[in-house]
């Protein structure tokens, strides 16, 4: 026993420490690569340059939002409505661009559920009737408006159904919406000042919570769950399984044998739904490479050897963008007149999801959940 | 109800304890498996104590995370254990219950207030809740079960013990050497299966996983830089092999024991910082090993705890050294055991393909933090009579914990299955067939298709054969 651990001593030296002398010769060449990975600028640069900026630009895009709304109710005409539109679209579109940094003081505020619910992950698309995906509980909305009498911080399904941005999309933009202010219009004016009130008292709170963050988050380089990288790769995941199944998949019907549920579609009163999702992706992109600031998730692929991987995720982002853009909108109409269109851009988000999920995950090691685990 | 625990206790004591002197006849077999040369309980009554306070800590900590409700009540499916199908989560109350009354157990290990039944209820209560979910194995779970069913048979609560305290004739001093010895081949069993697992191309040769978990850590104060360097890597995979594969006959020397304690310290302390998802696992080993310690080294431990009276004063009665009845069904039972924990781990070899991929007969084996292994999993329903067509969302049945477990081990892939076609046929589908697409990536290689996706996996029967389903795997290079 005693030869055979001086062996595996002998053999495990001599493994080692060629290594370790290989390490200054290298050095000399390439000093950047031996150092590894600065993850803290990493962070800093996510909190500087993308996190903090887009979400400013989001306060920015609800004031201009409120402005349009209010010269929308004032007087609903075609004319304010196209005007509302434009600061709708900007707004729900800046959305996109902030929908990935659900963690930290998003997540505290609930932002996505109280601003865009989506159904969650956890219920089909099964029957036309019930509430899920990017449904609009207009019949909530309705009465609402009717009685008066809402909370909209309460969190049940139809009440998030009934506020955020598809809830505007509805107010704004129904069938003969201008015309429904004919009956109860004060109430009506009151409930959309209060949907587009609480969308921006949310955002300031999480914009002006960030400052307090963003210490806590560049300072954990962790990749634990939970931890900023760990939050950004998984968020990555995520937002890629929500374009597969809610914003584009289920609707087309992948859940329910090609019955279509347009009318679940993200966006399907302003009918932007596929402007919605290229912004949604686009934004995921740019999370991912950090905008070639050779500080992002890409960056650290290449430090960790994986360049190869990283050149395959760019360009499945880039055919998945590709496909994706193809669908003309409004998504509602396409999916019933031209289904192998979305279909074919499903497949190759799908694609890139498996990528991020499993290849990116796994090269990160990024962990995904908090219980105990001994390693696979 | 009263009257048949009394039964019960009165035939586990007959059962295990002789009270005549008279040496029991011994075959050479006895004697080879059951050594009974008498030996300080000592090292007994540290084990107990440690072991039960490490329970009760655990147990703690895994309520306090929220982990009983997590793990055991909101998931809406579990992946039962093959032949235990019948054992279900008891509810929210009853599952808090039933870890209520582990811990309690615990305590009373602890303490030594009525050891016997105490610990029979925290083997079986444990037991049970490793039984409810696949998703959940850790292999040191394993070994609490294994560790705790031993107990069950020794005199752990004879000195020191609340039990003792009540009732002073049944302490003992001295035990059957076996007794210790059973301990003490359980965590060899362990240590040299998890160096054994670790003598692969990949962790010696390529140092995989470590150079995909290390620069993981660079987070860490003083040693992060160096995370992204290979030697490290190198330096983590050969001294954990080395450390597995011999610290247990180190531990068992008496002259290298305490240095080779040392490192047990210094290799569990390293595992927890380094991997803190690994949880309890470093605690149990570092405090299980103790068992290999003299016992003067125990009695010394001991005696540093209050009210502990010297078992060198023996002034109760404890001379009479605690002997079994029935050695020779003892020395079956152990020699069985013993068999299992041998064979067991090396029933991979009854597989064709690679182990890491397939993972027929991978658990229960002492295979811990040994690869990288992610997957993704897409399922469709189809049913041939009505055409109908159903991409399922994961999400909707299985938590994110047991997704990710599910999407890499094809037994898990088949039950999950086979709960898709039950689901869906009370859906009204008249014979769902179940397709997976499922793609893994394995130590750091590429993803690629893990099972055949054109097999309907509702109509393949689980089995101990091997699933021909599974694609093969060729190593990428």
């Amino acid at each position: 026993m005693k030869k055979g651990l001086i062996l595996l001593v002998i053999a495990f030296i001599g493994i080692s420490v060629p290594q370790a002398c290989k390490k200054p010769a290298s050095n000399d060449t390439t000093p950047t690569e031996t150092n590894g990975f600065d993850k803290k600028a990493m962070l800093t640069h996510y909190a500087d340059d993308l996190i903090m900026p887009a979400y400013a630009a989001m306060q920015q895009k609800i004031i201009d939002l409120q402005t349009a709304s209010d010269a929308f109710i004032a007087a609903p005409s075609a004319a304010t409505q196209a005007t509302v539109k434009t600061a709708f679209t900007a707004a729900y579109q800046q959305y996109q661009r902030v929908v990935a940094f659900q963690f930290g003081p998003a997540e505290t505020a609930l932002l996505d559920v109280y601003v865009n619910y989506s159904g969650g992950l956890d219920y089909s698309f099964t029957t036309a009737g019930q509430l899920t995906g990017f449904s609009v509980d207009t019949l909530a909305i309705e009465n609402n408006i009717s009685t008066g009498t809402y909370n909209l911080t309460t969190v049940n399904r139809s009440n998030l159904y009934a506020q955020g941005f598809p809830a505007l999309g509805y107010l704004y933009f129904a069938p003969n919406a201008t015309g429904k202010f004919a009956t109860n219009g004060p109430a009506r004016n009151q409930y959309i000042k209060d949907v587009v009130a609480r969308i921006k008292s949310l955002v300031d709170k999480v914009a002006s919570d960030w400052t307090a963050y963003r210490t806590e988050f560049i300072a954990n380089t962790q990749t634990s769950n939970g931890s900023p990288i760990g939050n950004i790769v998984n968020q990555l995941a995520y937002q890629l399984d929500m374009l597969k199944g809610p914003r584009l998949g289920w609707p087309l019907g992948k859940q329910s044998n090609g019955v279509v549920f347009e009318t679940k579609c993200e966006g399907y009163y302003a009918g932007n739904s596929i402007a919605l999702a290229t912004e949604n992706l686009k934004a995921l992109k740019k999370l991912y490479t950090g905008e070639n600031s050779k500080n992002g998730i890409a960056d650290y692929l290449i430090a960790l050897k994986k360049g190869t991987l990283n050149d395959e995720v760019l360009a499945q982002f880039d055919i998945a963008l590709a496909k994706l853009v193809l669908i003309p909108d409004p998504l509602s109409a396409s999916l019933v007149s031209q289904p192998a269109l979305a279909d074919a851009a499903y497949k190759e988000v799908q694609k890139l999801l498996t990528l991020l999920k499993t290849d990116v995950a796994s090269a990160t090691a990024v962990q995904i959940t908090f219980t105990d685990n001994d390693g696979d | 109800m009263l009257h048949r625990l009394r039964l019960f206790r009165l035939l586990l004591q007959t059962m295990t304890e002789i009270r005549s002197t008279a040496p029991a006849a011994t075959t050479f077999f006895t004697r080879w498996l059951l050594p009974s040369a008498p030996v300080s309980i000592t090292p007994l009554i540290t084990f107990r104590i440690v072991f039960g306070l490490l329970m009760l800590a655990s147990i703690i900590r895994f309520w306090w995370r929220g982990w009983i409700t997590s793990v055991y009540v909101t998931p809406k499916f579990h992946f039962t254990y093959w032949g235990f199908e019948w054992i279900h989560p008891a509810g929210a109350m009853g599952m808090h219950l039933v870890f209520g009354v582990m811990a309690l157990a615990a305590l009373l290990i602890t303490i030594g207030l009525a050891y016997r039944a105490a610990i029979v209820v925290f083997f079986l209560a444990f037991t049970y809740v490793e039984l409810l979910d696949v998703a959940t194995y850790l292999n040191h779970y394993y070994f609490i079960s294994l560790v705790s069913f031993l107990l069950i048979w020794l005199p752990a609560n004879r000195h020191y013990s609340v039990d003792t305290l009540l009732r002073p004739e049944l302490t003992r001093l001295t035990v059957p050497a076996w007794t210790i010895g059973i301990l003490r081949f359980q965590m060899a069993i362990v240590y040299i299966f998890a160096g054994i697992a670790k003598l692969n191309y990949d962790w010696l040769i390529d140092a995989l996983p470590m150079r995909i978990w290390l620069p993981a850590k660079s987070h860490l104060p003083i040693v992060g830089s160096l995370m992204y360097e290979p030697w490290v890597a190198y330096l983590f995979s050969w001294f954990g092999a080395v450390y597995d594969l011999f610290i247990a006959f180190f531990l068992q020397n008496r002259t290298t024991r305490p240095f080779a304690y040392v490192f047990v310290i210094i290799f569990h302390t390293a595992t927890a910082i380094f991997f803190p998802a690994i949880g309890v696992f470093p605690y149990v080993m570092m405090v299980s090993s103790l068992i290999f310690f003299s016992a003067n080294f125990h009695e010394k431990l001991l005696s540093r705890l209050p009210f502990y009276k010297s078992t060198t004063l023996n002034t109760y009665g404890g001379g009479t050294p605690y002997r079994y009845r029935y050695t020779s069904l003892f020395a079956a039972c152990i020699g069985i055991y013993v068999a299992i924990q041998v064979l067991l781990p090396f029933r991979f070899l009854l597989y064709p393909g690679h182990l890491f991929w397939h993972e027929e007969g991978f658990r229960f084996s002492w295979r811990v933090m040994l690869m990288e292994k992610s997957g993704s999993a897409y399922f469709t329903v189809k049913d041939p009579a009505t055409k109908r067509r159903i991409e399922v969302s994961n999400t909707e049945f299985l938590t994110v914990l047991q997704e990710k477990m599910m999407s890499t081990q094809p037994d898990m892939i088949l039950k999950y299955a086979h709960f898709l076609a039950t689901h869906y046929k009370k859906q009204g589908l008249s014979q769902p067939e179940v397709y997976g697409e499922v793609y893994v990536a394995l130590n750091g290689e590429h993803s690629r298709l893990f099972i055949d996706s054109t097999v309907n996996l509702a109509a393949q029967p689980l089995s101990w054969k091997h699933y021909t389903w599974v694609l093969p795997y060729d190593k990428q290079h």
